[in-house]
């Protein structure tokens, strides 16, 4: 039954290897400091359960969302989307709407022919020149309205601009529009056959990317030769992210001075800043301001560039007036970009006494109508380069045919890639482990990635940071009470219920990025992130950093860091974000990236403040520089605490200027733009037990443990949440999830009657740990976070429940795992 | 309306939501969906908890509503179900919090008379409410503190904050 976690909220393993010293800072590995920047100095608040700071204005309603600003005058959009999934457009009629009460505007793809398309900046197999190709000459990209062709259900045709949403909504449906319907493709597979329809005039055949990594004749040699094969069809089937909010988005023109806004509901403001203005508006970069407020969520869907965001602009400077388009939730359903979506065909090669030799992957991705900003670098490399997950595998490949469908596009979704990654591995174990008549426990532990083979390069691209596995895994062991499930089996047994165990390991990638790495891989901008700390004469302390939270506490957490290098009360931080205009430059917050990239870039800033500080202290202190230690919030005179300046007053003093020598700046004010040496690799263990009724087919997920490892972590408390979001999100896949499409291309599951998103009772008791190796890719040793737990889930759930039908010769069961399909398996029936 | 009479003409086919976000600009109460299904939207209508995206404003005319923005006053102290969620960490993005504050509220208010709420009562009282971020362990917490500092079963320190405030 169901229980909460407050008894084991993320328990410590006991950690042999931890040399006495550690204090919040423990690692369960050694690991070398990296070179360039010795370990930092914290006060220990790194570490400490802090309550959100913006958990209280959240509680009483008084954080704003997109859809809560109000600006004078605004007008309202809404957009008029296809809908059919395949079609030409013969003409578009738009004079009634034109008359009906309200309607300030309606436009189509007529107006804005000199618009470029939205850009995709993630190009499967790399970019090497600094100077990459226009991104909006990429074939396929999607124009900000269409105007001959509709691809998918959703396919933005029109806007109408009106006094109110009811009216700009009504006039929608006095659009006439003439369609003559193409031919409809939406899986992959079937997209790249002989015959399919065709999406993109410039993409024969309908195949965005053929992208391979790993090394082909080696690995079909080691599968060639090898004592045991085993192989699976996989579906990684389609889902919808589903943040509560919908997105949304506020243009405001001024005419005064030629300046636009953009509130929306975005994850990287900086970022939408960039490729708005320098991509598809063409307007000077200076010109345009991108403002995320509060943010509803997003797992990942608010870092995509979407029509809706240069149409506000547009239409607020053809208007003279702020446009405000806020999205519905059947409307998120059919433009808001997609997840997962892989049909794989997987092979894995082992010897009879389980040491795995080798591992290939050939997937068909589904990127949908058009290449979304990313997701052609989500549905290859994010997935392609993890697979061999845990395991020191001696030979790998993977291949992916990206095509175009009918479907919504793709992107990434919490977990992005590497569960897909996860979810093909940890099959094939399984399977393999049954083949071979082992323990899959036994077999995962047999072939994890030793601890002294790090930095571990995985033969696929990735070289992970750090790891100690073996005590991740046999935690996780521990904490599932792994040896007592036969005999859990058996009671279930007498209580006609069966039970199956599901074990999944995995190592993700986060900490995006290295730029010159990221470049390699074929993403068209930098990846690094900044942070800028201002410190007021007063004592106060501003943060301001390129991330923008959708939910993360990011307010509290870096406040946490600046205190925690400054030796000073978090209280006197103040954190600012998700403005362009305010904030330092910085990519935002995707793919768990905030916490390794923008905590670390927060401490390097606030070192350079002590730097400066102590230069300045010889100065005060009238001592020689090098007698000069930062400790504690102040500056004091080596071997003498007497002589001594405390923050506030260093703060005061740097703000007069009086005395300073020349090469002392007045004030305190420092930026630093964190570009990391490589990313960093959390992984973890999961392991699921599941009941499934042999009457009705269902599954109920009894117990659930997951052992995380993300390095060090600033503040347990929120990544105790995130943690506890993630694996119900993953589970959400395994038991409820699906985007589905029907032949004519509708998305069947097109609202939340439709679509089944995990509800409060779905959500089963979780046992939780954690082990904790530093990387050396950062300053904190921090690893990602956020979103790490959805990764295994669905594995682990999947391999539970075939284990809990294994007598009957099931080999593998489809995500979601239904009781309509379990229940025709506990019949016999195929699936 | 948050206990001070609101006096307005709707039109017939107006939902309360409506009314509330852009007729009196309570923008506190949130939209997440077309259908009824996630909760974003709860008000107390008469003490209940109800969705007000499927209620006419005509309809709550003569009622008594409470939004988020009644339960406590501006930048104000928490009410002890508030407390409780913040001190769990019981909200991330924070968008399906109000409707859970309102929806919790019913519960939590009732808990000095009645027995607690077990667990799956809980689970079973945020059923109409959705949230993708918290995975929902934290909010079932923070319930479970609430409640039993409602019942005084809690720390002095904790009993007071959870008296000081009024719900709903
Ligand atoms: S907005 Fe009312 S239930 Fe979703
Ligand atoms: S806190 Fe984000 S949806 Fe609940």
């Amino acid at each position: 039954m169901t229980a909460v976690t407050g008894e084991t909220p993320l328990q410590e393993a006991p950690a042999a290897a931890t040399p006495a010293a550690a204090t919040t800072t423990a690692a369960t590995t050694t690991v070398d400091p990296p070179p360039q920047d010795p370990p930092l100095q914290g006060s220990g608040l790194l570490g400490q359960p802090l309550d959100s700071r913006e958990d209280p204005q959240l509680l009483r309603g008084e954080a704003v969302y997109v859809a809560d600003i109000d600006l004078p005058g605004t007008a309202h959009m809404a957009i008029l989307g296809s809908p059919v999934a395949h079609a030409k457009i013969l003409s578009i009629e738009t004079k009634a709407a034109e008359q009906l009460p309200g309607v300030l505007k309606v436009a189509t793809a007529a107006d804005f022919t000199d618009v470029m398309p939205l850009p995709c900046i993630w190009i499967p197999g790399g970019v090497e020149s600094h100077f990459p190709p226009h991104p909006y000459g990429l074939p396929g990209a999607r124009p900000v309205l269409t105007g001959d062709t509709v691809r998918h259900v959703g396919d933005p045709i029109a806007v109408v601009v009106a006094e109110t949403p009811r009216q700009a909504a009504a006039a929608l449906a006095a659009i006439a529009v003439e369609y003559e319907p193409l031919p409809v493709v939406t899986r992959a597979d079937a997209a790249l056959a002989e015959g399919a329809p065709q999406l993109h005039e410039a993409v024969p055949g309908n195949l965005n990317a053929y992208w391979t990594c790993g090394d082909k004749d080696r690995t079909d040699a080691a599968i060639a030769e090898a004592e045991v094969t085993v192989e699976l069809d996989l579906v990684n089937q389609r889902t919808i992210n589903s943040p509560i909010e919908p997105r949304g988005a506020v243009g405001d023109y001024n005419a005064a001075t030629g300046e636009y806004t953009l509130y929306a509901s975005t994850q990287g403001p900086h970022n939408h800043r960039f490729l708005l203005s320098a991509l598809v508006l063409g307007i000077p970069f200076n010109k345009l301001r991108v403002v995320a407020p509060t943010v509803g969520g997003s797992f990942g869907t608010k870092g995509y560039l979407y029509p809706d965001m240069p149409l506000v602009l547009l239409l607020s400077k053809a208007l003279g007036r702020p446009v405000k388009w806020v999205d519905t939730r059947t409307g998120l359903m059919n433009s808001t970009v997609q997840g997962r979506d892989h049909r794989q065909h997987v092979v894995l090669a082992g010897t009879r006494d389980g040491r795995i030799t080798a591992v290939r992957a050939t997937s068909y991705a589904n990127l949908g109508a058009y290449p979304s900003t990313i997701g052609p670098g989500v549905a290859t490399a994010l997935m392609g380069r993890s697979i061999s997950g845990m395991y020191d595998i001696d030979a790998a490949f993977c291949e992916v045919y990206a095509a175009f469908t009918n479907t919504v596009s793709l992107g990434a979704q919490r977990g992005s890639g590497r569960a897909e990654a996860a979810f093909l591995m940890e099959r094939l174990v399984d399977r393999y482990a049954g083949e071979i008549g082992m323990d899959p426990a036994a077999v995962r532990r047999k072939n994890l990635v030793p601890k002294e083979k790090f930095p571990y390069d995985n033969g696929l691209g990735w070289t992970y940071d750090s790891g100690d596995y073996q005590l991740n895994f046999d935690r996780a062991m521990e904490l599932s009470q792994y040896v007592e499930m036969p005999a859990r089996k058996a009671e279930a047994r007498a209580r006609g219920k069966r039970l199956g165990v599901g074990i999944a390991s995995y190592v993700a990638i986060c900490g995006v990025g290295p730029s010159t790495r990221m470049s390699k891989e074929g993403m068209l901008g930098g990846t690094w992130e900044s942070a800028n700390i201002r410190v007021h004469p007063t004592g106060e302390v501003t943060v301001t950093v390129g991330s923008a939270s959708t939910g993360q506490s990011h307010g509290t957490v870096f406040a946490q860091v600046a205190a925690d290098e400054l030796g000073i009360d978090p209280a006197q931080v103040q954190v600012y974000e998700g403005d362009t205009q305010k904030a330092p430059y910085g990519q935002g917050t995707y793919g768990s990236r905030s916490y390794s990239m923008a905590a670390p870039a927060i401490a390097l800033t606030a070192r350079k403040i002590k730097a400066k500080l102590v230069k300045a202290g010889a100065v005060f202190l009238g001592v020689p520089e090098d007698k000069v230690v930062y400790e504690g919030g102040k500056v004091h005179e080596e071997g003498n605490e007497e002589n001594a300046k405390t923050f506030a007053e260093l703060a005061m003093a740097m703000w007069y200027g009086w005395g300073l020598p020349p090469e002392i700046e007045p004030a305190l004010d420092e930026t630093t733009h964190f570009d990391p040496p490589d990313f960093n690799y959390p992984f973890g263990t999961h392991v699921a037990v599941v009941e499934i009724d042999e009457l009705t087919g269902e599954t109920e997920v009894v117990a659930y443990t997951a052992v995380d490892d993300a390095g060090n972590i600033g503040n347990p408390k929120i990544v105790l949440g995130q943690i506890e979001g993630s694996i119900l999100h993953g589970l959400g896949q395994a038991l409820m999830e699906h985007a589905e499409y029907d032949e004519d291309g509708l998305l069947v599951s097109r609202d939340l009657n439709h679509y089944a998103l995990p509800r409060a009772a779905d959500a089963p008791f979780y046992t939780l740990g954690k082990t904790t190796t530093p990387s050396p890719h950062n300053p904190l040793g921090a690893k990602g976070a956020g979103e790490i737990a959805t990764v295994p889930p669905a594995a682990a759930v999947v391999n539970a429940v075939v284990d809990a039908l294994s007598d009957l010769g099931v080999l593998h069961i489809d995500m979601p795992v239904t009781p309509e399909k379990v229940w025709r398996r506990l019949r016999g029936e195929s699936q | 309306m948050n206990g001070r009479p609101e006096r307005f003409s709707a039109q017939p086919n107006e939902l309360l939501v409506e009314r509330l976000r852009d007729g009196l600009a309570l923008t506190g109460t949130k939209v997440g969906c077309d259908t009824g299904q996630c909760g974003s939207c709860v008000v107390r209508l008469d003490g209940r908890s109800v969705k007000s995206c499927l209620i006419l404003t005509v309809a709550a005319a003569g009622s008594e509503v409470a939004t988020i923005e009644g339960v406590t006053t501006p930048g104000g102290e928490l009410t002890g179900l508030q407390e409780a969620l913040r001190q769990e960490h019981g909200t991330q993005c924070g968008f399906c919090t109000p409707g859970m504050v309102m929806a919790l509220g019913e519960l939590v208010d009732n808990t000095a008379e009645r027995e607690a709420p077990t667990e799956p009562e809980i689970r079973e009282w945020l059923t109409g409410n959705l949230c993708r971020c918290t995975g929902y362990h934290s909010v079932v917490r923070g319930v479970q503190r609430a409640c039993s500092a409602a019942r005084g079963e809690a720390s002095a320190e904790h009993a007071d904050a959870a008296v000081s405030g009024q719900e709903g």
